[in-house]
């Protein structure tokens, strides 16, 4: 028996302590209302992989992008939601179902335009209400899908061309079909584990017959290649049960990417673009049969440069001669291709062009920097400028106030702009620092000087923004030794020294001038391996763009508790560290236990905890390796600990520690944001506004506590004030409600006109400038009442506000204001703003139920104001003195109307009564003096009464941070004592004509108004 | 007594899991059971619900009132003036311009969409099949940090500027309880989410008393009255009134 009883307990014992860890929260569960905030910029946007227009509503348009999702537009091109926020952000085609466009849309995922820095997709899917709801479809594996045809006649016949991996061999690429909408899919055209569908095209007009190009591809960290013997041409005329080869004319030998078009007018014209070992032969071909002969065209820049990145051809829908062609400028032929033009000026390198519906005048172009639009087929073109696609390869902060982002962007050059702006973040805001594809961008602590750079150290600018002055710093090579420096080049700033700076090639480079004399302060810290070192990548067309350089320096972090020590991490594996400014280094790649050879250090964090603590974050991606990999050493590298789980679901490049709390990190991956509370035991993705986007890059800003993102799509994303996460514990998680230490609440006196931007412009959100109550609830609130005030520390009532109630995290806002008095009734509205409440402390007290919480916050004025404490006392009391005015005029006039509903009422019911009659007149007649009896609220208005007066006498004050003048002083004296000449007369009335009323009253039996009192009126 | 505790608390466990195989019918007929009962909710004839905003420190009274005829009207009672956010007949809907405090009818298109939701009181899900909408359970989903049964309700296409589009929305039931505690639609590409909490129970029925509403503004509903007795000619537009 005993036996049995020790059991229990034992079991108890386990149960409940398995129940402790069930509230170790992931996810939503755990941040509740904390949401992540976009800035943007949209200004010079970002790269635009694919549009889709719809085939009957020319106002409908999708875009699927390179790193930031799917967006729709509802009218034509103006503005644009974003509609993928859930999944993979990176896009290769987006397509509607020509049997049900309004509904069904399908979405591939992993762009198509291969360069070095592409992001990766994850499958298929489907959408069956217009893109607000999406399905996987499958294709976990295919990393980047190209085509998705769907047969107009039969929506559940669907054909994918699957491009597949670029890093790595994969089997699962080429064209797949299903028959039965989705659920199973058969390969039906395959050639190799290193060619995936570069094209897969339906004959509108015969759903059995289909095109699709093969593409032989693959990228390394140090190399392209385009081409090989398995790229080809296919066309099947049996639904794709067989294939056959149409390259009839073309010449022989090995083909790189090619791009097809059908020109929907007449489908036996086709245009192909070729990559071939003939220069000569290259560019545009065309076929007048359908594929069984092709005739070459043109090979013409515009119609060969670059095929991994430009192979899009559309035709005019409704002119099967006009040809547009993707590409560097972009090229548009109005003679069947034999003749080409450059489009109109736009962004460079355009990727696909799609016309209108309904007029081809208007077209749509999707390029590196944005979505344009044109109006006269191509040759002006107009930018939206309402998508935050911005690609970001590196951020930074400073301490301004409010601080400011700096970072470079893939093909758009160097910013910075603000983190809060009045009227919200727009694109005036924006700064351009650096010029080319922008990298790292950092600003000197105490001068106005902003370093930036372009690809690969082609310069390294300083910038002196106070007299505009651009000097080119790049370290000169001694000797004419080579450098390498790597496309995306590190540069870092000390802590200890403001002019100092780093910069690595193979090399660590010193400066204590700001770039004005450099010293090497390493050997080469790379492997060196030559057969990284290739210099001639790109395949059947040489791509040197300096994109492939590799075993460079990739990362370099002076440890911000100890100058001497420097962390340097290199693109092919090492990490290097020294303890003495750099006269010696030791190579602790060795101790990596776990992370495969040669695995890009993407990021070294040098802790602010330890003088030999530091964070590595390692990606392999670039070897086809997916996996996350981070290490935390607390001992220079000696050894290294994992501090990644399974949780993380993408491969990392950014690790960012908080400097307070050494157990909470947050991690940058290619599918977004990850963040830990306990050293990397358990990871959460946090997805509350933050969509699965590849973050590059994370800073934090330490006096606002804010995490700032660089994102390779979705710009510059903000967590503000992050400290509440530092306080989370178990013993927190096990209360049913936990209020945690509210960020100090300033009420900023700040506030302008606001902005510029129009309704078709992004504007970035600014953060929240009133106070934020934050609490912890153990479960969501659904059932009862729940209910918050705050209460000054006496108990009386301030304000009401509205309790968040989700599970995790909840954060209400409250903007200062109390209560506002309450005002007469009127012909018109009359509106109070409510006074700010006095700076001091104050409880919040929550009723959840039949439980109470309380928790006190204090309030502050804003340190910056010119107002005295006595000015603000002055103001105060000015305002109750008025505002008990108002009261008091409310109650008046609520009374002479009481008392004229009912002397009307008689008047309806027995006829002309005079003293009814008598009552009415004379109490309408004050009541005109008091209040706005007639007009409206706009041109129509009435002049102002006392109660208009008093309204706009109280909001002048109430919303004013200054004490008040004399005159307004004045005035309250003036309106009260109009208001006094009021309640005289009323009593007058209320001796002599109320009186006879009353009595007439009295005698026929009649009920007297029920007046409610002064107090019971103020709380109705 | 400990054993039969563990007992108990193994035999919730076991229970608890079959619940994760839901359907959409079973999910709405524990809902309506929940929160009073699907007879009590087919017998509701009207309900009025008074309820404020909180506006710059004003607390601002609104009244709504829906009939099972389809008829509704939301007004807000300030300062001695009716304010009419939206009314709707059964033929036109309605709201006070507050510019010149007058009736105006809105576009025929609210109209129109309006006069498909009329036999949508006391809530669209009763009866569903009968009015030809299509339900279907997508699965489970966190909302408001805590998992719910997302169900999908499709009902008459509507019209958005000119432009029939499909009318969609999504509620999400706390699988706890089984009572919704969010709905999300989409209109013209704008996407609205309204949550709901604080159910009370009002003569046997559940009410949330405590909503947001388009898209965010705080609700808070001080009571709900059953049955009222209704002036018909309240939902009617009024004829323009002396403009001096």
């Amino acid at each position: 028996m005993k036996k049995t009883i020790l059991a229990v307990l034992a079991l108890c014992a386990v149960t409940s302590s398995s129940f402790a860890q069930d509230i170790v929260l992931k996810g939503k569960e755990l941040f509740g209302d904390m949401k992540a905030r976009h800035i943007g910029p949209a200004l010079m946007s970002g790269r635009i992989i694919d549009i889709e227009n719809h085939p009957t509503n020319a106002r409908i348009l999708y875009i699927g992008t390179a790193g930031g999702g799917i967006w729709k537009s509802n009218n034509g091109g103006a503005t644009f939601t974003p509609i993928f926020d859930e999944h993979a952000q990176s896009i290769g085609v987006v397509a509607l179902d020509p049997s049900d466009p309004d509904n069904t849309v399908w979405a591939g995922t992993g762009e198509i335009w291969t360069r070095n820095s592409v992001s990766v997709g994850d499958g298929l899917y489907k959408s069956t209400d217009a893109g607000t709801t999406w399905k996987k479809m499958g294709f976990d594996n295919s990393e980047r899908i190209a085509s998705i045809e769907i047969n107009p006649k039969n929506p559940e016949e669907i054909y994918v061309g699957v491009m597949g991996a670029l890093w790595n061999d994969s089997e699962e690429r080429g064209v797949y079909k299903t028959t039965d909408g989705g659920i199973t899919w058969n390969k039906i055209l395959y050639v190799g584990p290193s060619t995936g569908a570069a094209d897969v095209l339906m004959d509108p007009n015969d759903p059995t017959i289909l095109y699709a190009s093969m593409w032989e591809f693959r990228r390394t960290g140090w190399g392209f290649n385009s081409g090989g013997e398995t790229s080809a041409l296919y066309k099947s005329i049996d639904s794709g049960a067989t294939w056959n080869k149409i390259q009839t004319g073309f010449p022989a030998g090995k083909l790189g990417r090619i791009g097809i078009a059908i020109a929907p007018s007449d489908t036996n014209i086709l245009y192909a673009v070729l990559e071939t070992e003939d220069p000569e032969k290259n560019g545009l071909w065309k076929s007048t049969n359908a594929g069984q002969s092709w005739e070459h065209l043109n090979n013409d820049f515009g119609l060969t440069v670059r095929p991994f990145y430009f192979s899009r051809i559309t035709i005019d829908p409704k002119d099967p001669d006009v040809i547009v062609k993707g590409g560097l400028t972009g090229s548009i032929s109005r003679d069947g291709g034999k003749t080409f033009q450059n489009m109109g000026n736009q962004h460079s390198d355009i990727h696909d062009v799609v016309f209108d519906i309904h007029n081809s005048d208007i077209l749509y172009s999707a390029t590196d920097g944005g979505l344009y639009r044109s109006w006269n087929g191509g040759v002006t073109l107009e930018m939206t400028e309402d998508l935050p696609l911005s690609q970001f390869y590196h951020i930074s902060v400073d301490d301004a106030e409010p601080y400011n982002v700096y970072g470079g962007l893939q093909d758009n050059g160097s910013w910075y702009g603000p983190s809060s702006s009045p009227g919200g973040v727009e694109a005036r805001d924006w700064n351009r620092v650096g010029g080319g594809d922008g990298f790292r961008v950092l600003k000197h602590k105490t001068k106005p000087i902003i370093y930036s750079e372009p690809q690969g150290a082609a310069a390294v600018w300083r910038y002196n923004t106070e007299i505009d002055k651009v000097t080119d710093i790049k370290p000169v090579p001694e000797n004419d030794e080579e450098l390498r420096f790597n496309w995306n080049t590190p540069l870092a700033l000390s802590e200890f020294k403001e002019d100092r700076i780093y910069i690595g090639s193979q090399y660590v480079h010193k400066s204590e001038d700001m770039g004005k004399n450099w010293v090497k302060i390493s050997p080469d810290l790379t492997t060196n391996d030559p057969a990284k070192q290739d210099k001639e990548s790109g395949g059947l067309s040489k791509d040197k763009s300096g994109a492939e350089t590799h075993t460079t320096i990739f990362t370099i972090a002076e440890s911000p508790v100890d100058q001497n020590v420097i962390w340097v991490g290199t693109d092919d594996g090492n990490i290097q560290v020294t303890k003495n400014g750099g006269k010696s280094w030791d190579n602790v790649t060795a101790n990596l236990v776990g992370i495969p050879k040669n695995t890009w250090v993407y990021h070294i964090e040098a802790s602010v905890h330890g003088k030999g603590t530091a964070y590595a974050v390692f990606d392999g991606h670039t070897s086809g390796d997916m996996q996350p990999y981070a290490m935390k050493t607390t001992d220079y590298g000696k050894t290294w600990t994992n501090i990644i789980t399974d949780d993380v679901k993408a491969f990392a490049r950014n690790i960012q520690e908080d400097y307070k709390n050494e157990n909470l990190l947050f991690l940058g991956t290619e599918f977004g944001l990850y963040i830990t509370i306990d050293g990397g035991k358990n990871w959460s993705h946090f997805t509350n506004e933050m969509p699965p986007v590849a973050v590059h890059f994370i800073d934090m800003q330490k006096k606002t506590n804010d995490i700032v993102m660089g994102t390779h799509g979705r710009g510059v994303i903000i967590l503000d004030d992050i400290s509440n996460l530092r306080e989370i514990s178990d013993d927190i998680l096990q209360k049913d409600v936990h209020f945690f230490s509210s960020k100090e609440a300033v009420m900023k006196e700040s506030g302008g006109f606001g902005g510029t931007s129009t309704e078709t412009q992004f504007v970035g959100r600014n953060p929240s400038s009133v106070a934020q109550i934050t609490y912890y609830l153990k479960k969501r609130h659904t059932f009862g009442k729940m209910k918050m005030e705050i209460q000054d520390m006496e108990g009386n009532l301030v304000a009401k506000l509205t309790p968040g109630k989700s599970k995790g995290i909840n954060i209400v806002n409250w903007n200062y204001q109390g209560k506002a008095p309450k005002v007469a009734g009127g012909k018109t509205i009359s509106f109070p703003f409510a006074p700010r409440a006095k700076a001091g402390m104050y409880k919040v007290v929550m009723t959840k139920g039949k439980k109470t919480y309380e928790h006190t916050f204090e309030i502050k004025n804003d340190p910056k104001s010119t107002t005295t404490d006595t000015e603000r006392a002055q103001q105060r009391e000015a305002l109750s003195n008025l505002s008990e005015g108002m009261e008091n005029l409310a109650y008046l006039v609520y009374n002479i109307e009481e008392y004229k509903k009912v002397a009307q009422n008689v008047l309806k019911q027995n006829g002309a009564v005079k003293q009814a009659q008598d009552v009415a007149n004379k109490l309408e007649s004050l009541r005109a003096e008091l209040v706005v009896t007639t007009g409206d609220m706009y041109v129509q208005e009435a002049e102002d009464e006392l109660r208009e007066k008093m309204t706009n006498l109280f909001n002048d004050m109430s919303t004013s941070y200054d004490a008040p003048s004399k005159a307004q002083l004045k005035n309250i004296t003036t309106y009260k004592s109009q208001l006094k000449e009021g309640q005289d007369t009323f009593e007058k009335l209320q001796q002599k004509e109320i009186a006879k009323f009353l009595k007439y009253l009295t005698k026929n039996e009649m009920t007297p108004p029920t007046l409610l009192s002064k107090e019971d009126y103020l709380k109705s | 007594m400990k054993t039969i505790k563990l007992l108990v608390a193994l035999f919730v466990v076991a229970i608890a899991i079959p619940a994760q195989a839901q359907n959409a019918d079973e999910v709405l007929a524990s809902y309506f059971e929940n929160t009073g009962g699907m007879d009590n909710w087919k017998n509701l004839q009207a309900t009025k619900m008074s309820a404020s905003i909180n506006q710059g420190g004003m607390e601002i009274p609104v009244t709504m009132i829906n009939t099972k005829e389809g008829k509704s009207i939301v007004f807000a009672d300030f300062q001695g003036q009716k304010i009419v956010i939206m009314a709707f007949d059964g033929e036109n809907v309605w709201s006070t311009n507050q510019m010149t405090m007058q009736a105006e009818k809105l576009p025929q298109e609210s109209a129109d969409n309006a006069k498909l939701q009329a036999n949508d009181f006391p809530d669209p899900f009763l009866g569903y099949k009968e009015k030809g909408y299509t339900v279907e359970y997508v699965g489970t989903e966190t909302k408001d940090g805590t998992e719910t049964h997302k169900i999908k309700l499709v009902q008459e296409p509507i019209k958005v500027n000119g432009v029939e589009e499909q009318a969609i929305t999504y509620y999400y039931f706390e699988t706890e309880n089984n009572v919704p505690i969010m709905t999300e639609s989409s209109a013209g590409g704008q996407t609205m989410t309204n949550t709901m909490s604080d159910y009370e129970e009002v003569d046997g029925l559940y009410f949330p008393f405590s909503m947001t509403v388009q898209g965010g503004i705080p609700l808070t509903i001080k009571s709900v009255e059953l049955n009222p007795e209704i002036d018909a000619t309240i939902f009617e537009m009024p004829a323009a009134a002396d403009k001096n």
